[in-house]
């Protein structure tokens, strides 16, 4: 059985672990640039279980159980990583505390140890806080980050040592049907046959699956970034002003830059080489009055990633009604990279087992649009 | 990230930001990085404060030898703002961050 996925970045090389490591020794996946290229190279590294929905927090709590796994075997030798280093919420105004009660007994009864934090357990999670503009906080012990170029580096050694072949430079550009199967994919390098197909390919994934006329309601939204040079550890959570307009947050990376981002207001498709140089000061700006030793701190360098959003903003998972060996995992709505561990196993079980073991995830498939059954969150708050 | 020294004399360092060494560089090419973003990636050469000023023309005569290539053959990494380390003091002095 020959399994073609397109797209290598993080849930198309997990894909293609999981399968190789539950014995297909014949997995090729298709890149049209290099290894992380999409949405995977420019996410923000954060990880975390604590949403408002029983399938995200499912899926998530599962993968931070792999993130951890693989962190300890195989792959953590290889350089994968991952920092149980928590997020913190923070409050400006007192009645968002109470809006974090609300989503701490939600997180709990889900099986998420969130908790309502007060200043001085503030100030030993987040040192350098100026908690003078802080009412209270919500911590999640569980979250934490990786470093998504080692998990890259990791994972490629790890697919390349089981057989799993990585084309970069190769461009896919339409899937070739022929009644209920795809027969093949049309590469910019010439034409890949296979038995089974995986789209991954994040932003692009909505245009290649039109050319066998499939619709995926997805919009590929830019999001802005920046980093600072990296200096001496000086906290581990990734910290998030929930109080401010675009939510801005902070996160230390392993490797010890600083990551800094923001919401701005952005047109869907506008291109990731669109810079917004008015991004900069508005992110740093609210993150400086939290944190002030960072005017002292270096900007190095700030780009542009997708969110590729669903309407529910959950992702879009499995098999496609009208094709019998058609699989789709795209549309993570800016989760993708934190559940990489997890959409690798499930499509994997999909495809080998015809079924994923965690049934959360079978109410992620395209049709639920078609049927009107999005997902619902359990708590829609501020 | 490198290091290691060679058992003669000390490592050749190709990236004085990362401190990679020339060694790095041939093992991930081996390991199949064959252009300059996966090499910048996997290595974090040209992420450090000079921004690939120093290291990327080293390294794309390194890949470009390894992959029997010329230099101007390989793509180039993007640039990307703002080209030199800003301190965040002067960026806040932006006008630009005055409309929340």
């Amino acid at each position: 059985m020959k399994i073609v996925i397109v797209g290598a970045g993080i849930s198309g090389l997990f894909t293609a672990y999981s399968l190789a490591k539950m014995g297909v020794r014949d997995v090729v996946v298709l890149e049209k640039r290099y290894v992380g290229y999409g949405s995977t190279g420019r996410c923000a590294t954060g990880i975390r279980a604590s949403f408002t929905s029983e399938e995200h927090i499912v899926l998530m709590k599962e993968s931070i159980r792999l993130w951890k796994e693989y962190s300890e075997g195989e792959l953590g030798r290889y350089g994968l990583n991952f920092v149980q280093g928590g997020y913190v919420w923070l409050a400006r105004k007192e009645e968002t505390v109470d809006t974090f009660r609300k989503l701490v007994a939600l997180h709990n009864s889900l099986g998420v140890p969130t908790r309502v934090i007060d200043r001085d357990e503030l100030r030993s999670l987040v040192p350098p806080l100026n908690t003078n503009l802080v009412a209270g906080a919500m911590h999640d012990p569980m979250a934490g980050k990786s470093y998504v170029f080692t998990t890259l580096r990791a994972l490629m050694k790890a697919c390349r040592e089981l057989g799993v072949r990585i084309a970069t430079g190769t461009e896919v550009r339409k899937l070739i049907a022929r009644g209920s199967r795809i027969v093949a994919a049309e590469t910019s390098k010439g034409e890949v046959s296979g038995d089974i197909f995986v789209i991954a390919a994040g932003a692009g994934s909505r245009e290649l699956l039109k050319t066998v006329g499939i619709e995926i309601p997805t919009k590929n939204i830019p999001r802005h970034i920046l980093t600072t040079e990296p200096y001496q550890r000086a906290f581990e959570p990734l910290v998030i002003d929930w109080d401010t307009p675009g939510v801005p947050y902070i996160v230390q990376i392993i490797e010890g830059n600083f990551f800094i981002g923001r919401d701005i207001e952005e047109e869907p498709e506008q291109s990731i080489y669109s810079q917004r140089i008015d991004f900069m000061p508005k992110a740093l700006k609210p993150i400086a009055e939290l944190f002030p030793f960072i005017k002292a701190v270096r900007v190095l360098r700030y780009w542009i990633g997708y969110y590729v959003a669903t309407p529910d903003n959950h992702p879009i998972y499995g098999p496609v009604n009208n094709f019998d060996n058609l699989f789709i995992a795209t549309g993570f709505s800016g989760h993708g990279y934190m559940m990489g561990p997890v959409t690798g196993k499930i499509i994997a079980e999909w495809i080998l087992e015809g079924r994923p073991s965690i049934p959360q995830a079978e109410k992620l498939t395209l049709d639920r649009f078609e049927r009107g059954a999005l997902v619902r969150e359990l708590a829609v708050i501020g | 990230m490198g290091g290691e020294m060679k058992k003669k004399g000390h490592p050749t360092i190709v990236c004085r930001c990362n401190d990679v060494t020339l060694e790095d560089v041939e093992r991930a090419i081996e390991e199949g990085c064959h252009d300059l973003e996966c090499l910048r990636k996997v290595l974090r050469i040209g992420m450090g404060p000079c921004q690939g000023r120093t290291c990327i023309p080293i390294v794309a005569r390194i890949l470009a030898r390894k992959l029997g290539k010329r230099v101007d053959e390989l793509e180039l990494p993007t640039v990307r703002a703002p080209i030199l380390p800003v301190p965040v003091h002067l960026l806040l002095k932006s006008r630009e961050g005055e409309q929340p």
